[in-house]
């Protein structure tokens, strides 16, 4: 299975956020619960404005939701 | 399964079985004498209908049961692999508009083109709609 070359922090903040659920991040950012559980899974690479939203989601910047994974 | 994917699950299986009786019938309407032509075109109407009718029906029966996602709109991933899915579609159209034109030249009879072109385009949309079934099942 391809993953994307980059790690995430998503279920771990998603659970710090009052544990929320994979569907309200999706509606939030306005995605398909599907996509957020492909992003987690580090299945799909999300667009730069999601990225964007769902750290904005978190009030977080960028790189504290993803991290580039050295190969 | 995604409300999408089901929906792409009920027209691939209504593609395939809708047309696959549609070319089990064809020989025997295009050979049956100079109207048999217009009877391949005539027995069209059966996969058409067909179809319509069972996306129709399991669309209204998904979106009853999950309204929620049946009224979401279709997001980037989503979007993802329909392009992926309409660009695979793209090869079978360009072979087969290829292999029709070589065969108008080739002095084949029209009933023998109407399967080519038909047989074309239904195996366009069944590699659009499996691959993005395929993408869903993936996730990615």
């Amino acid at each position: 299975m391809a993953q994307t070359p980059f790690l995430n922090d998503i279920k771990t903040l998603r659970f710090l956020a009052g544990e929320m659920t994979q569907g309200d991040l999706g509606d939030a950012v306005g995605v398909t619960r599907q996509t957020i559980a492909a992003i987690e899974q580090g299945k799909y690479s999300p667009s730069l404005e999601v990225a964007f939203r769902i750290a904005h989601v978190f009030g977080k910047p960028l790189e504290e939701v993803f991290r580039w994974q050295q190969a | 399964m995604s409300f999408r994917e089901k929906i792409h699950w009920i027209a691939f299986v209504s593609i395939m079985g809708t047309f696959g009786w549609y070319f089990w019938t064809l020989p025997a309407a295009a050979d049956a004498g100079p109207q048999g032509l217009w009877a391949s075109a005539g027995l069209l109407l059966v996969p058409v209908l067909g179809i319509t009718a069972v996306t129709t029906i399991g669309t209204i029966i998904f979106a009853l049961r999950n309204p929620k996602e049946a009224n979401a709109q279709e997001d980037e991933r989503d979007r993802s692999f329909q392009i992926r899915g309409t660009h695979l579609a793209y090869y079978p159209m360009v072979v087969g508009s290829w292999l029709c034109i070589g065969l108008i030249f080739g002095g084949v009879s029209q009933p023998m083109l109407l399967r080519i072109i038909l047989g074309m385009v239904v195996a366009a949309e069944l590699i659009r709609i499996g691959s993005q079934i395929y993408f869903y099942r993936r996730g990615y």
